[in-house]
């Protein structure tokens, strides 16, 4: 495997992974629309599951 | 074209070539378990589909049962101890203790595997009474030949041994390191291995005190809640040891694949310590419909398995950081624009960066199976096996084979034979997978059944909210020819690759964590603290359950019998004519209250 060169040097304290918590806030946001969508299937889209 | 190119560095193979040797070996089990496997999942795609029988309906559960015990047991778990036992070595830097006691294991589990997979097997041929139709999910009241029963337990043992040789070579390590931190990659297959120890307890007591005897004919019931209870109990932690090697190589090889390092070293201690912890108090959660274990233990349970989620969420900042750091350090820029500078031509990444995407969405799937509530929309429906083909079917699977790629070439100092091939290999399997997966996961919300040879019925017609059923069948269906058409892409690769010539200096290096181990507290090292730990709650978590199991249903059960698969008997009950009267009458009543 060729060892690449890297174009820059981050060191530890400089590094900050603002991309990382977007991506992760993005994820958050898609579950939370999700539970909504759920809610709608469960509980409005079919008459309850368990019944007794 | 070439993944690997010369380095100059030695390879794994040149540095350890006996330890090579017995990689390269489980691997070859690996994949051979894979194509197998792979085989049974497209007959039984096309066949549920109602795309091409090409069997009867009376084999569909052999085929089903050879799909899973291949693709879950020994696909994984062959691939787990190759990549482990490179890992240890790797790391420790030095070989195993003594490689007789390795190819010792090794032969166990082969040898387990093939008793196992003849039992499944002989359910396909008529003349034999042998079968083992009883689904990965082994519990009673199915029942199998014990040959089944009698090649887990040999693969098993074989499993275990081989966690044994990984504490050897540890052992021998600090030795001649006393103060010097676990090496990570060791760290995580020893708390790996011993997770997988407490939840072998469960399965061990299931499969030698009932299972095995009870097909011997030792005696003629088992309390069928029992067994199931103590499956679960090494059926949930299983699912983290098809994870762990997985998540070793997101942890450890992706970020240098990104072109940087591990963010973190302590975080992936602590997360391998909370999957040790947390990963077997959780089982009953698949048993929420199951009548005889009351809702408290299932509460709990729940609760439990929401904790869980935690280290898989420290794992995807984690991995994402170390993937954000390579590419920044590529020249990398702005908040999402870094995801360029990403290496997506090389196939190993793609392929793992592409299998971490499918487990988060996995991951939601997941939460929704454990919640109680909700489980009980999903449960036993297609959604389930949606949601894992998307776990251990693409965030395990597919990260293996993208890993083989950068892996093989230092196990065989063979240069891959095609870096196209195997970038087109990974997609194919990401798009096969989220149009299979996809499909399945809708189908199941809307109510059709998992396991099921035939889901289509005379005089009901599951009612979808949009789309229709036929076009969620041709996913399913095209989904399914494009994994199988993939794994054929990948095998290919590895077999022509094996073929090719020797180079040398094909050696790839993993560099230290940016955040080393000096920067996590020592105690995480504790390996007796987090076992101790580990076992406090289990037994808080299962000790009043089988209590109340045992004392309801005794140990032997309350008169549950075997269960052996019988379609002729089935098939005479169905046709002697009164009967039929009263299963139309039943029939008509349960779509009448289904359709209600």
């Amino acid at each position: 495997m060729s060892t690449e060169t890297p174009k820059r040097e981050i060191d530890h304290e400089e590094f900050d992974p603002k991309g990382t918590l977007a991506l992760i806030l993005i994820y958050f946001v898609i579950l939370s629309i999700l539970w909504v969508f759920m809610y709608f299937i469960e509980f409005l889209g079919n008459d309850l599951t368990v019944i007794g | 074209m070439s993944e690997s190119l010369e380095s100059g560095a030695p390879s794994f193979l040149d540095q350890f070539p006996a330890e090579a040797k017995l990689v390269r070996a489980t691997l070859w089990s690996s994949f051979t378990a894979l194509i197998l496997g792979g085989l049974f999942g497209i007959i039984q795609t096309l066949h549920r589909t109602d795309i091409l029988r090409v069997m009867d309906s009376s084999y569909y559960y052999t085929v089903l049962t050879a799909h899973g015990v291949l693709m879950v047991v020994s696909f994984t778990i062959f691939f787990l101890v190759g990549v482990f036992t490179w890992g240890v070595v790797r790391s420790l830097d030095r070989p195993l203790v003594d490689m007789r006691y390795s190819w010792t294991w090794y032969g166990l589990m082969v040898l387990g595997t093939l008793m196992a997979v003849v039992a499944v097997l002989g359910g396909f041929v008529d003349t034999t009474e042998m079968s083992a139709d009883v689904l990965f999910t082994f519990y009673a009241p199915l029942q199998a030949h014990p040959l089944f029963y009698g090649g887990l337990a040999i693969f098993l043992i074989g499993s275990w041994l081989a966690g044994a040789d990984w504490f050897r070579a540890w052992y021998a390590w600090k030795r001649e390191h006393p103060d010097e931190r676990i090496p990570l990659q060791t760290f995580m297959a020893l708390t790996t291995m011993l997770m997988w120890y407490i939840a072998s307890i469960g399965i061990t007591i299931a499969v030698v005190v009932f299972l095995l005897p009870w097909s011997l004919g030792l005696f003629d019931e088992v309390n069928a809640l029992l067994t199931r209870t103590l499956f679960w109990f090494w059926g949930h932690p299983v699912v983290y040891f098809w994870l762990m090697p997985a998540y070793m190589l997101w942890y450890t090889v992706l970020p240098k694949l990104a072109g940087g390092r591990l963010f973190s070293d302590p975080l992936a201690r602590v997360v391998f310590v909370l999957f040790l912890l947390l990963s077997t108090p959780v089982g009953i959660h698949h048993q929420y419909v199951d009548p005889g274990i009351a809702e408290g233990f299932k509460f709990i349970a729940m609760t439990n398995t929401m904790f869980l989620l935690l280290p898989s969420l420290l794992t995807a900042f984690t991995v994402v950081a170390s993937m954000e750091y390579g590419a920044r350090r590529r020249g990398g820029t702005g908040l999402f624009g870094w995801l360029r500078a990403l290496p997506w031509a090389r196939p190993a990444f793609t392929g793992m960066a592409l299998a971490g995407l499918m487990f988060a969405a996995g991951g939601f799937s997941g939460m929704i199976n454990a919640g109680m509530n909700i489980n009980y929309l999903v449960h036993n429906t297609l959604w389930v096996p949606g949601h894992f083909h998307l776990t251990v079917g693409t965030a395990v699977g597919l990260t293996f084979m993208a890993a083989t790629y950068w892996l093989w070439p230092q196990l065989t100092n063979k240069p891959l034979f095609s870096r196209p091939i195997g970038l087109l290999q990974v997609v194919m399997w990401f798009v096969g997978m989220a149009l299979m997966s996809n499909a399945m996961h809708v189908s199941g919300l809307f109510g059709v059944p998992r396991r099921t040879a035939e889901p289509q019925y005379e005089g009901f017609d599951f009612t979808p909210a949009f789309g229709t059923m036929n076009e969620f069948d041709m996913q399913i269906a095209v989904g399914g020819t494009l994994l199988f058409l993939s794994l054929g892409l990948f095998i290919g690769n590895v077999v022509l690759t094996s073929l090719g010539s020797k180079q040398s200096g094909l050696g790839d290096s993993l560099p230290p964590a940016l955040s080393g181990p000096s920067d996590s507290p020592v105690v995480l090292d504790n390996l007796k603290l987090w076992l101790g730990i580990a076992l406090v709650l289990v037994v808080l978590a299962y000790s009043l359950p089988l209590v109340s199991i045992i004392s309801r249903g005794g140990l032997f059960g309350p008169g549950v019998g075997t269960y052996p698969v019988i379609i002729d008997t089935f098939s005479a009950v169905v046709e002697s004519v009164a009967t039929t009267g009263i299963i139309e009458t039943l029939a008509q009543f349960e779509v009448g209250v289904i359709v209600q």
